[in-house]
């Protein structure tokens, strides 16, 4: 982390010197087919396959013995683990509360020897998303921001680049402009609200005009101040959206009866449907969070309700973006805060664990029925490969054709990459 | 402002002149510097070489004649005695023992921008900051103070009272009106809710946490003293509808590793979650030490422990036999199973103490001081080796049952060394926009607050005021520091701040939704939302009672469910809310017309408004958090999940929110309450200075007012629809100056 600006050499600092001046000036849209994507050819397997990324995120630390990493000796789960279909892969079995992901189970591929330093809920949602542990003096990007740093937006692309499905406080652009904050979508029922002007186009224009002329003095007096900057900002870029014909991949009452079945009722299911429009409109990131899985007590009651929505939603999706021929170039992640106790606590329930967890990857070339790297018997602690949210995160930028390997400096001067150093997982990728 | 300056830097010299002494140091190797002494500062000595510059280093690198030298000057006086009094002119302090208090903190804040602050500053090549900012005007003072202490702007009668109000004392005097006023009870809740993430519906357990809620509100409006506050919710026995103060244990049922370590970071700025697990990494926290303060509530179960199969201490059969009978009566047990489980589950969640302390070491503890299992006596932290003659650390830890009364005397204790100068860190920070000591949930120590000598008088003011939060704010509110404009420039994330003026700020969630009802409504406090205790009343059963039988069980849930019903149609969100099998039987699932009657008229009898699907209260007297996609979560309310959740970042589906959503419309339709307000006023002239009275709570310049005389010309009515739009949705309007 500390390292010294002056050991590099000059062409890393020329580098350097580009990205602060590119931040500083929010010069960030950079041409498509950039240095990053010509670069494609000698990154190895996998490289560059995702144009687009869903990320499912599971809020409140995923227990992995109950999903991903079923055991069978004393941490069992209340239910038996289920024989998963592999295709040529080693995948054996599967969380009895997931029979889709089973019968689908050769369209996946596991990482069971996740491990981290933090059983905290936000820093585990923090270095889930950025690879980095939180700190008091900067905010780092998540995936999505860097994606736009790197790569710029997606040609003939109005929607933003990245959309968050659900609540709560998100890294967003980190310490890049915020113009490249992913869009928050608290309700995907709902999706982006307001978008109709309540009153004429002419006369909208107008009172668009009006409110610059009534807070000139007021942005002058504070012209320093990026808070009120960065308002300035969503204004411009709201406005440019509401001109955009693609604004109905939002809507995902458009969508037939028999799809939306299909994903299941509720936040979950609404979100990873409106995850597939966005993907089909040309948006490179969406992460869609899943909350529940905190489950302290009588985990059985609680893995039967969101053990159903993951597995409904998350198989439909893998099939529906298979169906409109976009699993290729569509990565999903499924990432965790962290996992939970191999044993069952007093309460029937699992605390917090981060030393052993999974997360699971589908598309975008990756192996199908595979596992990389596995737990001992009572899934405690990685038995081999173990792999840290560092390596999550950069196999993901690695996925998205990111240089995750390149410094980028904040504009506080210090250096950071994508993924914080970690290695990418590429074993993943056919 | 020019006495002011005059006075700082006379401070400045004052600081310096007396030890202006040139002489040559000579350190242990034999290398001279000469430089002027300027202060002892633990470990460290500070010299000044002729350049101005400061140089820091540890006093045992001089020569030991040097290091007795220094050692026998005078250390510099404190420096609040640097700053004459004649530095904090220009400002009328409230004639009040808040006033007196208030020009103490101020002179430690002068006192801090001459010895913290310039001597940075200078290092990294910017300007010396001169002293306070200018003196907001009341334009600016009667916005910021009404958002600050009551959470929402001023009404347009409220803004033309003060600007009318001739007196020269009427700003103290605003703010002990809004202290004692209804919106400060509402503002103060939304602040404590989102540090203590108070949810109605619990993550885990199917219980609503209503009676929490009602306990929060009715501690805030009686100003109960901080320290007991806390010492109640850290005692607390029972169910949330016998005692409100349960809910804080209960918020975290089954965690209670977790809430231990939020109560750490809430109340004494210590943030220890990574001791949960292991040692913590920079700090000298180790996990054995988190073990012993949990060992205090090691004693204290949560909930009735399911015992061999059957229910808690009463009738093991229970439910079994509510199933038959309710299946006898016709009922389809699939439709109401879950429902009956959770009505009497949530009968489950109740603090209680036992005998036992079952605090053990984790099975992969794995330091030198202990074995997995070992049992974990009750210790209290130290923060430094003084703390062992504090007397805040003299409690009884000998009964198992009161283990939490010594922890909670421990933690209350006016002298921990923590407890009174965390809430006051944070009460600053919430005046200002950053706190003495960042982050507030981390003080870890104090001498590295940007200023340490104010952090510390701080806490000493919250003892003083025996931690009233209203005498303590009023404090605060009247410094001049307070009182001063707003920082135009921008401050680093990380930076440390030195209090000049308040930090520009976006509103909150809640001090947006809030500004909005009142331009809708007025006065927003006026309406309050009805049957909020209705869930207490109805929902408790007692389950250690062996006589409890089925049929009780079924009557109670059957006259719960009526009620729930008449929740539902009032919370807005219709029966989707309360759970997926309402009923028992069949029929109905629209709540009657009566009930929704019933349900729109407000706990004091006022009717309540509605727009769009929205109700139209203040935020505090909401669902907390609001659901998603609702004007509140779109702009940062906390989801509640963290402690201090909530955010102020922009977005665009909030700018799509005040370009075109519901809380414009209201204010843009002609039957709205500003509409009325420009119709009342005589000419055109007057009805732009109603507009921006009523929104922006100052009268438009000379340029605005030829801005707006063109809109009128040439759009009539229209053109005052268009200028509401436009300065809600100015940064002036989001932002607090």
């Amino acid at each position: 982390m500390n390292m010294n600006l002056n050991k590099l050499d000059p062409l890393s600092r020329r580098n350097f010197m580009e990205k602060v001046a590119k931040t500083a000036l929010g010069v960030t849209l950079l041409p498509v087919g950039s240095r990053a994507v010509q670069a494609a050819a000698g990154n190895g397997p996998g490289f560059g396959k995702a144009k687009h990324v869903i990320y499912l995120f599971m809020e409140g630390g995923m227990t992995h013995i109950d999903t991903f990493d079923p055991k069978t000796g004393s941490t069992k789960g209340a239910k038996d683990p289920i024989k998963a279909k592999s295709g040529s892969g080693n995948l054996d079995y599967l969380g009895g509360y997931l029979p889709k992901l089973a019968e689908i189970g050769n369209k996946i591929a596991i990482v069971r020897s996740m491990s981290s330093k933090t059983g905290v809920h936000e820093s585990g949602r923090y270095i889930m998303r950025t690879g980095y542990e939180p700190r008091g003096t900067i905010v780092h990007p998540s995936l999505g921001a860097w994606g736009s740093h790197f790569l710029g937006r997606i040609k003939d692309v109005v929607l933003p680049d990245s959309v968050t499905v659900g609540g709560g406080r998100h890294p967003g652009a980190g310490f890049f402009p915020p113009a490249l904050s992913p869009i928050p979508i608290t309700s995907a029922e709902a999706g982006l609200q307001n978008i109709r002007p309540t009153t004429t186009e002419d006369n909208f224009q107008k009172r668009v005009a009006l409110m610059d002329e009534f807070d000139s003095a007021f942005r002058k007096k504070f012209n320093a101040n990026t808070d009120v900057k960065a308002y300035t900002e969503f204004y411009s870029e709201t406005m440019k959206l509401l001109k955009s014909e693609d604004l109905k991949a939002f809507d995902i009452s458009q969508e037939p009866a028999s799809v939306r079945e299909k994903y299941g009722a509720g936040g979950f299911g609404s979100g990873c449907l409106l995850a597939r429009r966005l993907v089909e409109h040309g948006v490179r990131f969406v992460e869609v969070q899943l909350g529940g899985w905190d489950m302290h007590n009588t985990i059985d009651t609680a893995m039967t309700n969101n053990g159903e929505t993951l597995d409904t939603a998350f198989s439909a999706l893998i099939e529906d973006l298979e169906s409109k021929g976009l699993l290729e170039s569509t990565l999903i992640c499924l990432g965790s805060e962290f996992g939970r106790t191999p044993d069952v606590n007093q309460n029937d329930g699992r605390d917090h664990y981060p030393l052993a967890y999974s997360t699971v990857f589908a598309g975008a070339g990756t192996k199908g029925g595979y596992v990389y790297g596995s737990t001992d018997k009572d899934g405690r602690r990685p038995a081999d490969k173990q792999a840290s949210p560092q390596d999550f995160v950069s196999t993901i930028g690695h996925a998205m054709g990111l240089p995750i390997d390149e410094v980028v400096m904040s504009p506080s001067n210090r250096p950071f990459t994508v993924g914080d150093k970690g290695t990418a997982i590429t074993d993943l990728f056919a | 402002m020019k006495t002011l300056l005059t006075g700082l830097c006379l401070a400045a010299l004052g600081l310096s002149s007396a030890f202006a002494e040139v002489r040559t140091w000579t350190d242990v190797q034999g290398r001279q510097v000469s430089a002027t002494f300027v202060n002892i500062e633990g470990e460290d000595i500070v010299l000044q070489t002729a350049d101005g510059q400061t140089h820091r280093f540890a006093l045992t690198r001089l020569s030991a004649e040097d290091q007795a030298f220094a050692k026998a000057q005078k250390p510099a006086p404190a420096t609040a005695d640097a700053v004459p009094d004649a530095a904090l002119s220009g400002f009328t302090y409230a004639k009040s023992a808040a006033g007196q208090t208030a020009l103490g903190l101020d002179k430690l804040v002068a006192a801090g921008i001459i010895k913290h602050a310039n001597p940075a500053r200078a290092k990294e090549g910017l300007p010396p900051i001169k002293g306070f900012n200018a003196v907001m005007n009341d334009e600016q003072f009667v916005r910021r103070v009404y958002l600050d202490v009551i959470g929402r702007i001023p009404s347009y009668d409220e803004t033309l009272a003060f600007f009318q109000n001739k007196a020269p004392d009427k700003r103290a005097k605003l703010i002990d009106q809004l202290l004692d006023s209804e919106g400060y009870n509402s503002h103060m809740f939304n602040y404590f809710a989102e540090m203590l993430r108070v949810k109605h519906r619990l993550d885990q357990a199917n219980v609503r946490a209503d009676d929490y809620v009602n306990w929060l509100k009715e501690q805030i409006s009686k100003n109960r003293p901080w320290n007991e506050m806390v010492s109640d919710m850290l005692t607390a026995e029972g169910k949330m509808w016998h005692n409100g103060a349960a809910g804080y244990l209960l918020r975290d049922a089954g965690m209670q590793l977790d809430n231990l370590a939020n109560t750490l970071t809430v109340f004494l700025g210590t943030d220890v979650a990574c001791a949960q697990c292991h040692d913590h990494p920079f700090a000298d926290w180790t996990q054995k030490q988190f073990y012993e303060l949990a060992s205090f509530f090691g004693a204290t179960s949560t909930t009735y422990r399911r015992g061999g199969g059957g229910m808690m201490g009463g009738n093991a059969d229970l439910m079994d036999q509510v199933y038959a009978m309710a299946e006898k009566g016709g009922a389809d047990l699939r439709r109401i199973r879950n429902g009956l489980n959770n009505f009497v589950g949530a009968n489950r969640y109740n603090i209680a103490d036992t005998d036992k302390n079952m605090t053990v070491l984790p099975h992969d503890y794995k330091y030198k001081d202990g074995k997995p299992g070992d049992e974990v006596a009750p210790k209290f932290v130290m923060w430094s080796p003084q703390d062992k003659s504090n007397p805040a650390y003299k409690q009884n830890k000998k009964s198992e049952e009161k283990l939490r009364q010594s922890f909670a005397a421990w933690l209350t204790h006016p002298e921990n060394p923590r407890f009174a100068m965390t809430i006051a860190n944070r009460l600053w920070k919430r005046a200002f926009g950053v706190g003495v000591a960042e982050p507030v949930t981390n003080i870890d120590d104090p001498e590295k607050a940007s200023n340490p000598e104010l952090l510390k008088a701080l806490a000493q003011v919250m003892k003083s005021v025996k931690f009233d939060m209203k005498e303590f704010q009023r404090v605060i509110f009247n410094t001049h520091a307070y009182q001063s404009e707003a920082c135009t420039e921008e401050i680093p994330m990380g930076a440390p701040y030195y209090f000049q003026g308040p930090q520009l700020r976006r509103m909150t969630a809640e001090q947006a939704w809030d500004s909005y009802m009142t331009l809708v409504l007025g006065q927003p406090e006026e309406y309050k939302a009805p049957l909020s205790d209705l869930y207490g009343k109805s929902i408790d059963l007692d389950l250690t009672n062996p006589k409890l039988d089925a049929m009780t069980v079924l009557m109670k849930y059957s006259a719960f469910q009526k009620i729930e019903k008449k929740v539902a149609a009032l919370t807005g969100g219709g029966l989707d809310m309360a759970g997926g099998d309402m009923m028992m039987s069949g029929g109905d699932d629209k709540p009657s017309a009566a009930d929704t009657a019933a349900a729109s008229v407000g706990a004091n009898g006022k009717q309540v408004l509605s727009y769009g699907g929205n109700r139209l209260l203040r935020a505090s007297e909401l669902p907390q958090p609001e659901r998603g996609g609702h004007f509140l979560a779109e702009f940062g309310q906390s989801p509640r999940t963290l402690i201090d959740g909530g955010s102020r970042v922009g977005n665009v589906p909030q700018v799509l929110a005040m370009m075109n959503g519901g809380a414009q419309q209201m204010l843009t339709e002609r039957s709205s309450l500003i509409f009325r307000a420009i119709d009342a006023a005589k000419d055109p002239a007057a009805k732009v200075d109603t507009v921006f009275l009523a929104i922006m709570n100052r009268l438009p310049t000379l340029q605005e007012k030829d801005i707006a005389k063109r809109e009128i010309t040439a759009h009539g009515d229209e053109g005052y629809a268009s200028m509401i739009w436009a300065l809600i949705n100015t940064r002036e309007f989001i932002f607090v100056q």
